[in-house]
């Protein structure tokens, strides 16, 4: 047996060829699942056993624990208001032009019964018919 | 003249880069992911008529939440189980019955859901939840307390 000498072995490699493959599959995956929500309010929502998907692009009005209101229509990007007054003519505008749009209220659990009151008020008096409480999924275990 | 053939190597798109402008873009995608949450429980107002009542107060049952987050029920204070059984044996007799829930400015948000999810765990069709407003009208129409 002959030994040669110089034999040019090819450098290890890790093979990257199909990692953009990969990567470009995970963006698709996270474009897809991404829902640009006009409403980023950060709150602890209310747990609850029953709960039923509600209408996508829908008007949503958070409620922070301290009592602050902000408004959204569901496409551009929610903003605070001084008083629960201002969703009444907010409100007009859209049911004028979409009479059956759903209003969800977004309120943290601790957010005194008070605001969300003074909430449902004025979408009652401007002509809201649907509307909907987010809510969280119960978790288990849990009696609250 | 130089007419050798020279030794060109292959034309390529660089892509070696691509993997890193993927990631950048995964990057973003999963820091801006809200999911959104679009579930919750869902009521409607009845058609405003302020001269109709939709509910008739004496036949509905009523629920009242009081600030500390106790609850009465029919003029009885009751406990979420002793409520839960209450409203079930009433919805048994009459299914169609209405139930008001009438929350103190005070309480929590938290506890008004919690009925709420009772009730429509309980398949109760008919819930009315009224305003400070209404409930005021209905106190001055004497038909409410």
């Amino acid at each position: 047996m002959t030994k040669r000498h110089g034999v040019r072995r090819l450098a290890p490699t890790v093979p990257t060829a199909s990692m953009a493959d990969i990567a470009f599959l995970l963006i698709i995956f996270f474009m897809l699942t991404t829902s640009f929500s006009p409403e980023r309010t950060t709150v602890n929502l209310p747990e609850s056993e029953t709960r039923t998907e509600v209408s996508r692009n829908s008007a949503i009005i958070a409620i922070t624990a301290d009592g602050e209101i902000k408004f959204t229509d569901g496409e551009r990007p929610s903003f605070l208001l001084g008083s629960v007054e201002e969703i009444g003519l907010l409100t007009q505008e859209i049911i004028g032009f979409i009479p059956d749009k759903e209003f969800l209220i977004k309120a943290d659990r601790l957010a005194r019964y008070e605001m969300v009151d003074g909430v449902l008020e004025q979408l009652r008096l401007n002509g809201v018919q649907r509307i909907g409480l987010l809510t969280e999924k119960e978790s288990p275990g849990d009696d609250g | 003249m130089n007419l050798r053939k020279r030794l060109r190597p292959p034309a390529e798109v660089p892509t070696s880069s691509m993997a890193d402008i993927a990631f950048l873009l995964i990057v973003f995608f999963m820091l801006t992911a809200v999911f959104a949450t679009t579930e919750g429980l869902q009521f409607q107002f009845p058609e405003d008529d302020p001269t109709q009542l939709d509910v008739q107060p004496e036949e509905a049952i009523h629920i009242k939440i009081n600030g500390d987050g106790n609850y009465v029920v029919d003029r009885t204070p009751m406990t979420e189980a002793e409520m839960g059984g209450y409203v079930q044996m009433k919805m048994e007799q009459t299914p169609q019955k209405p139930v008001i829930i009438q929350t103190n400015g005070e309480a929590p948000y938290f506890v008004m859901i919690d009925i709420l999810d009772l009730l429509k765990y309980l398949e109760v069709q008919n819930i009315s939840i009224p305003t400070q407003t209404e409930v005021e009208r209905w106190k001055a129409f004497g038909i409410f307390e």
